[in-house]
C-alpha cells in the first residue's frame, strides 16, 4: 500500500528522518512509536504529501510522490497532529466542506458526512461550532474529517494525546474499527496504546527505524525466556544445589530469605526455557515451589532499550535490525 | 476548488471583518458619489469617485487579504488544504476568487450608483465610460488582491500581512511622485542596477549554496551594468524610469478615468494578478522543501 525506501528530510541540515525504508501492507493497523523528536510527524507529513522528502521515494498505492501527488493524497485521510479545523465553522459545515475537498460527489456527501460523524460519535454536536467545543470532540472532529472520502489508508498522528481516560479507550476502539475497513498508521509515545490497538509496529529513534514487527515479535525477539524468578519453601542451600544441578542453569541468586521461603533468580545461559526442568529439580529435593516465572520484558522495556541509544550508535551502520531485515 | 471558494467567501462575512469592509469600501464610494456626482451634478462616476476613493482600496485590500494564508499556516489548517486531493493552483485560485466576489460587492453597489446617474440623466456614452472605469476599478482591486495574497503567504501573522500588503500598495500609489524622483540621472540609476545585482546575485548564491557562483554572477552583472552605463548611459535611466513605471499599480487606471478604454492597462491588471498568484503558487509549493 505504502513503499518507502530510504527517504531523508533534513531541516536546514539537520537530519530528522534518515535513510528510512519500510513497507505498509494493506489491512493492517500499524504503529509508529518513538519518543518525541523521533521523526514521527515528519514520516507522516512527507506520506500525506505535505512535506517533500530531501531524497528518497515514497509511493502510495503505486502513486508516486510528489509527481502523482493528487492521486496518491485521493486515497490518504489524515489527522495531524494538531486537529486542522476552522473554529468559526459547525461541524456539520466543516465536514461538509472536507468532503467536497476531498472530491465525495454531492449526492454521497451528506450520506458520508452523516456515516463518519456516526462512526465517531458527533452526531450530537452536528450544528455546534467547532470555536465551542472540547478538545475530545475537536480530536473527534478532526478523525471524521479523515474518514471522509473512504480513503484506503488513514493516517492518524498521535490521535489519543490531551484526552481524558474515557476518550482514550474510546479512540482506540474506533481505531481498532477502522483497522478491518482500512489500512491505519497511527503515531503514538505511548506504549500500551500501540500494544493495544496496533497489529504492527515500527519503531524509531533519532530519525532511524531501529526494530518492525508485530508486538509479540518484538517482545519474543527481545526477550528469551532466560531468566527465571521463583519462590520456594526449603533451606537455602538445599535449593541453590538442586536448581544448580539442572542443564543450562548458569547462575543462581537468592534475593530474600523469610520463614523459609526463599525467593531466587535463576539465569540460563543458552536462553531456553527451563521452568519445567527447575520445577522438577526442586520437587525431586522435596522443595515445595510457591512461585515460578519466566521473565517476559514488556514492549516497554524494548522500547527504552532501542529508543535511549545515543544518537551516534543509532546511525551506526548494521545496528538495526531494519537494516538487518534489508 | 470550488470548495475552497465557498467556504472563503463565507467566512468572510461568517465574522464581522467581510461586513465591515463591505460598509467601509461603499461608505466612502457614496461619499464621494454624493459630494461630487450629485453635489455638483458631475456625470463622470470614473474620475469624481472611483478615483478619488482609490486610495481607500490601500487599507480595504490588505485588511481583506490579511487572513488568507497566514491564517491558514497559524491555526495549521493548511495541512488539510495541502494533504487534500487539490492542487496548489487550486488553493491560490479558489481563495483569490473568493476575495475577489467579496470586493465585487461594494462593485455592485457602485453598479447602482452609476445607473442612477442615469436616471438623473447622464448621457449614453457617459454611462459607458462610468462603467468601464468601474471595470478597470474592480481590476486594480483583484491585482491589489493578489499581491496581498503573496504577501500574506509569506508570514503566519495576519497582521504583518496587512502591514507588508499596505506598505507594498502605497509604493505602488506613491510610485508615480518617486519616479520622476529617481529618474534626475544615471547615477542614480547606475547605484540602485548596481543593489539590485547585488541582491540578485546574493539570492542566487544562497539558493545554490555557491559563494562562487553568487560572485560570478554579480560580477558578470556588474560588468555589463557598467558597460551600459559607459557606452549607453541613456538606456540605464530609460530602464530604471520603466522599471519603476511598471511599479506604479494606480496608474494604468488613469487611463480609464480619462474617458478612453485601454486594453493594455487591462491586461496590466490581469497580468500582474496572474503573476502574484504565480508568485503565490510557488511559494506554497517551496514550503513543502524546507
Amino acid at each position: 500500500m505504502i513503499e518507502v525506501s530510504h527517504l531523508t528530510r533534513e531541516y536546514s541540515g539537520r537530519p530528522a528522518v534518515s535513510d528510512l525504508s519500510f513497507t505498509v501492507e494493506d489491512g493492517q493497523v500499524y504503529g509508529l512509536l518513538g519518543p518525541n523528536g523521533a521523526g514521527k510527524s515528519t514520516i507522516m507529513n512527507i506520506i500525506t504529501g505535505y512535506l517533500a522528502a530531501t531524497s528518497g521515494t515514497v509511493t502510495v498505492d503505486g502513486h508516486p510522490l510528489p509527481e502523482e501527488a493528487d492521486a496518491a493524497k485521493a486515497c490518504v485521510g489524515y489527522l495531524p497532529e494538531t486537529p486542522p479545523l476552522y473554529p468559526e465553522m459547525t461541524v456539520k459545515e466543516y465536514l461538509t466542506f472536507a468532503a467536497e475537498l476531498k472530491g465525495v460527489k454531492r449526492s454521497e456527501r451528506a450520506g458520508q458526512v452523516e456515516k463518519a460523524a456516526r462512526r465517531t460519535g458527533l452526531t450530537e454536536v452536528m450544528p455546534r461550532l467547532i470555536r465551542n467545543l472540547s478538545k475530545g470532540y475537536r480530536q473527534r472532529v478532526g478523525i471524521a474529517q479523515a474518514l471522509l472520502g473512504h480513503p484506503k489508508v488513514i493516517i492518524l498522528d498521535e490521535p489519543t494525546v490531551g484526552l481524558d481516560p474515557a476518550q482514550v479507550i474510546e479512540i482506540r476502539r474506533l481505531v481498532r474499527e477502522l483497522g478491518q475497513g482500512h489500512t491505519v498508521i497511527l503515531s503514538s509515545h505511548i506504549l500500551s496504546e500501540v500494544q493495544a490497538v496496533c497489529t504492527r509496529v515500527l519503531i524509531l529513534s533519532h530519525g532511524h527505524l531501529v526494530a518492525e514487527g508485530t508486538p509479540e515479535e518484538l517482545s519474543a525477539r527481545m526477550s528469551p525466556h532466560g531468566v527465571l524468578h521463583a519462590t520456594a519453601l526449603g533451606s537455602r542451600d538445599a535449593i541453590i544445589a538442586a536448581v544448580g544441578k539442572v542443564d543450562g542453569i548458569q547462575s543462581v541468586q537468592v534475593e530474600e530469605e523469610t520463614n523459609g521461603e526463599v525467593t531466587f533468580t535463576a539465569s540460563s545461559a543458552s536462553g531456553q526455557d527451563l521452568r519445567a526442568a527447575v520445577s522438577k529439580a526442586l520437587s525431586a529435593a522435596g522443595c515445595t515451589v510457591l512461585n515460578l516465572t519466566a521473565e517476559t520484558r514488556s514492549l516497554e522495556d524494548i522500547f527504552l532499550e532501542l529508543t535511549e541509544q545515543p544518537e551516534e550508535s543509532a546511525a551506526a551502520p548494521g545496528q538495526g535490525p531494519a537494516e538487518k531485515e534489508e | 476548488m470550488k470548495a475552497i471558494f465557498k467556504r472563503e467567501f463565507r467566512s468572510s462575512f461568517s465574522g464581522m471583518m467581510g461586513w465591515l469592509l463591505t460598509a467601509f469600501l461603499t461608505a466612502a464610494s457614496a461619499l464621494y458619489f454624493f459630494a461630487n456626482n450629485l453635489g455638483f451634478g458631475l456625470p463622470d462616476f470614473g474620475y469624481y469617485t472611483l478615483y478619488q476613493t482609490l486610495f481607500v482600496l490601500l487599507v480595504y485590500v490588505p485588511v481583506l487579504a490579511m487572513r488568507s494564508f497566514a491564517e491558514e499556516k497559524h491555526s495549521r489548517t493548511d495541512q488539510l488544504l495541502l494533504t487534500s486531493p487539490v492542487s496548489v493552483w487550486g488553493i491560490v485560485l479558489g481563495k483569490f476568487l473568493a476575495m475577489c466576489a467579496v470586493f465585487a460587492l461594494p462593485c455592485l453597489v457602485d453598479v447602482v450608483l452609476i445607473l442612477v446617474l442615469r436616471v438623473l440623466g447622464c448621457t449614453n456614452i457617459a454611462l459607458l465610460s462610468n462603467f468601464s472605469s468601474l471595470l478597470c476599478y474592480y481590476l486594480v482591486g483583484c491585482a491589489a488582491i493578489a499581491i496581498c495574497e503573496f504577501l500574506s503567504s509569506l508570514t503566519e501573522n495576519q497582521i504583518i500581512a496587512a502591514v507588508l500588503g499596505f506598505g507594498a500598495l502605497l509604493l505602488a500609489y506613491l510610485m508615480p511622485g518617486l519616479q520622476s524622483l529617481f529618474s534626475a540621472g544615471s547615477v542614480m540609476a547606475l547605484v540602485v542596477f548596481t543593489v539590485l545585482a547585488a541582491v540578485a546575485a546574493f539570492c542566487a548564491g544562497l539558493r545554490s549554496r555557491s559563494f562562487t557562483l553568487g560572485c560570478l554572477l554579480f560580477a558578470a552583472l556588474a560588468v555589463g551594468i557598467a558597460v551600459l552605463f559607459t557606452v549607453r548611459s541613456a538606456w540605464l535611466t530609460t530602464a530604471f524610469s520603466s522599471v519603476l513605471g511598471g511599479l506604479a499599480l494606480f496608474q494604468p487606471f488613469e487611463d480609464f478615468v480619462n474617458g478612453s478604454f485601454s486594453v493594455p492597462a487591462l491586461v496590466y491588471y490581469i497580468s500582474a494578478a496572474g503573476l502574484f498568484l504565480f508568485f503565490t503558487a510557488q511559494g506554497i509549493e517551496k514550503r513543502r522543501w524546507n
